[in-house]
């Protein structure tokens, strides 16, 4: 296979067309819209399933540890004690969470803890859309519950259309 | 008489020129922030245009004043290795000529301003700027690094070889105006018609030695980022690179000052006599004087830009084929060009008609002709054509 390029014609040879025509396409660049985001001022809206900063639910979250199991990197910190308390009439055990702590500054945003959770909806995702985490000291990067729940951000990952909609898998023992 | 003559070859002079450098340095300077904004808008970005707004400067404009306080502020770091004094001349010695050429430039009509009128001036302008080229020379080598001195040596190279065309593409010029005279090259345009026209091809082939001679794109080979770091000044850092800056813009406000002077009319805007001659500016007094100096810096400008516009445009040549294009079709070009002038005129001369207007005529058809082909409507252009072979 070889290439066939146009022949030149003379005059396009003695009179620098392509030159020419090479300013004449960059003169055109000059007044067309820029690609350029002013990132404070401007900003891009990530895509629908970007995985940002974590939200927690503590009303959904049934203190079952799966997240910090499936962690890879063990970065969930969850402390758990048992209460009786009276549901329905009948005294039950319940686990209640006294700590749930994630060290987001080692984080990598793997979505594993996302998967392993057991509740529906799940109460611990990261489909939210805050991906500005920056601080000035790593201190303020560990968070606990509450910060987790209670922290105003950006919009949420409405959810896939229903038709094509991914049922996330049954977790059935230890780590999907 | 003895202060007379004080005010008349020193002091006035003096002031002349330091309202011409100022004026022009300011130019130089903001030249930075122009460059790198325009080169961003052409490449769909846009370029510096942050700084100065708290304080309410819009477009970034501040940069003009941060870069040089910048360079000020920034530790001068002197390789332990590098010959310590060539090392410091590098930069001052391209510097030199090229703000020393600045009193030699008509900027309007003479005598206000005009800072020194020699009438060698073409001579001597070019005879300075090519000097320039030490300073880039003593740099690379004085760096002791082997990026620097391949771009030293490229630069001289580069520049002794299109100082040819850059000097031949001249001749054509001097032969029509009959005068080294700035002010009298000047003076002719406005009284025949620009010299582009009967010296097209001397106008081209002055505009490439141009670029090839400030080393700006794309004949850039000498700082060619992508193969030698920085090239001379891979080195230098705060102020004395910032000298190397300024020498080259300067010197590419020379070019252009001289690309304004022999081929655009200077600060005339007249045709056969018509229109803004030298005459009708002094008549308006230092109202014309002043009209004057702004049609030349408005010219200045667009050169000033078109060295951007070529930057934003084309790729970089390879060095064999920046010496090809040289000495195998600038120096060949430039010689055909002094002959067929020099032809034209004396044919012109020995058979009573004038050969100027036969070589404007044709360079007008030639720019006719090449704008009616760049601007005739075509079909999409058709790419390279792929044929597999059987």
């Amino acid at each position: 296979m070889h290439v066939e390029y146009p022949k030149p014609r003379w005059t396009d040879k003695f009179l620098l067309l392509d030159m020419l025509e090479g300013l004449k396409t960059t003169f055109r660049e000059l007044f067309k819209p820029k690609v350029t985001i002013r990132y404070p001022e401007e900003r891009l809206e990530p895509a629908n399933r970007f995985r940002g900063m974590f939200k927690f639910s503590f009303d959904r979250c049934i203190a079952c540890k799966l997240c910090a199991l499936a962690c890879p990197i063990d970065i969930i910190y969850i402390d758990v004690h048992d209460e009786q308390r009276e549901v329905d009439g009948k005294m039950k055990k319940l686990k209640v969470l006294d700590r749930y702590d994630i060290d987001v500054k080692r984080c990598m945003f793997c979505s594993l803890c996302e998967e392993a959770c057991p509740t529906k909806p799940k109460s611990i995702w990261l489909t939210t859309k805050t991906y500005e985490l920056a601080t000035y000291d790593r201190s303020d990067l560990y968070f606990n519950m509450q910060q987790l729940e209670y922290w105003e951000g950006r919009p949420e990952y409405a959810g896939l259309p229903a038709d094509e909609s991914l049922e996330t898998k049954k977790i059935e023992g230890g780590t999907a | 008489m003895t202060q007379d003559l004080l005010l008349r070859y020193l002091i006035w002079p003096l002031v002349k020129f330091l309202v011409a450098f100022i004026i022009v340095q300011v130019i130089v300077a903001a030249m930075n922030w122009v460059e790198r904004r325009l080169l961003g808008l052409m490449q769909a970005r846009l370029g510096p245009n942050r700084v100065g707004r708290e304080f309410g400067i819009p477009w970034g404009l501040a940069q003009i004043v941060a870069d040089p306080i910048k360079f000020i502020l920034k530790e001068d770091i002197v390789p332990s290795s590098s010959e310590k004094v060539a090392y410091f001349l590098g930069p001052m010695l391209p510097l030199i000529p090229a703000f020393l050429v600045f009193c030699l430039i008509p900027y309007g009509p003479p005598p206000t301003f005009v800072v020194t009128h020699v009438n060698v001036g073409l001579l001597l302008i070019l005879a300075l700027t090519s000097t320039g080229v030490y300073g880039i020379i003593l740099g690379g080598w004085a760096s002791n690094n082997k990026y620097s001195l391949m771009g030293g040596l490229r630069s001289a190279a580069q520049m002794v070889s299109y100082e040819v065309p850059f000097g031949l593409s001249i001749v054509g010029v001097l032969m029509l105006c009959g005068s080294f005279d700035l002010v009298h090259i000047i003076n002719y345009q406005a009284d025949h018609i620009w010299n582009l026209f009967p010296q097209l091809i001397a106008a081209f082939i002055f505009l490439v030695a141009m670029n090839a001679e400030n080393n700006r794109t794309p004949f850039d080979l000498p700082e060619a980022e992508s193969e030698l770091v920085a090239g001379y000044h891979t080195e230098y850092s705060a102020m004395k690179f910032a000298f190397f800056m300024l020498a080259e813009y300067s010197s590419m406000m020379v070019n252009c000052c001289l690309m304004v002077s022999l081929f655009f009319g200077g600060w005339t805007m007249a045709i056969n006599g018509y229109g803004l001659t030298t005459g009708v500016l002094r008549g308006m007094g230092l109202l014309g004087g002043i009209l004057g100096a702004l049609i030349f810096i408005t010219k200045v400008m667009v050169f000033m830009l078109m060295y951007i516009w070529f930057r934003a445009t084309f790729p970089r040549f390879r060095f064999d084929q920046l010496m090809d294009l040289g000495w195998k079709w600038m120096i060949p070009l430039a010689l055909a060009n002094i002959a067929v002038t020099a032809i034209v005129v004396l044919l012109g001369d020995q058979f009573d008609f004038q050969g100027e207007v036969v070589l404007s005529i044709a360079g007008a058809a030639i720019i006719v002709f090449t704008l009616i082909l760049l601007l005739r409507p075509r079909a999409k252009v058709t790419h390279a054509r792929r044929v597999s072979e059987a």
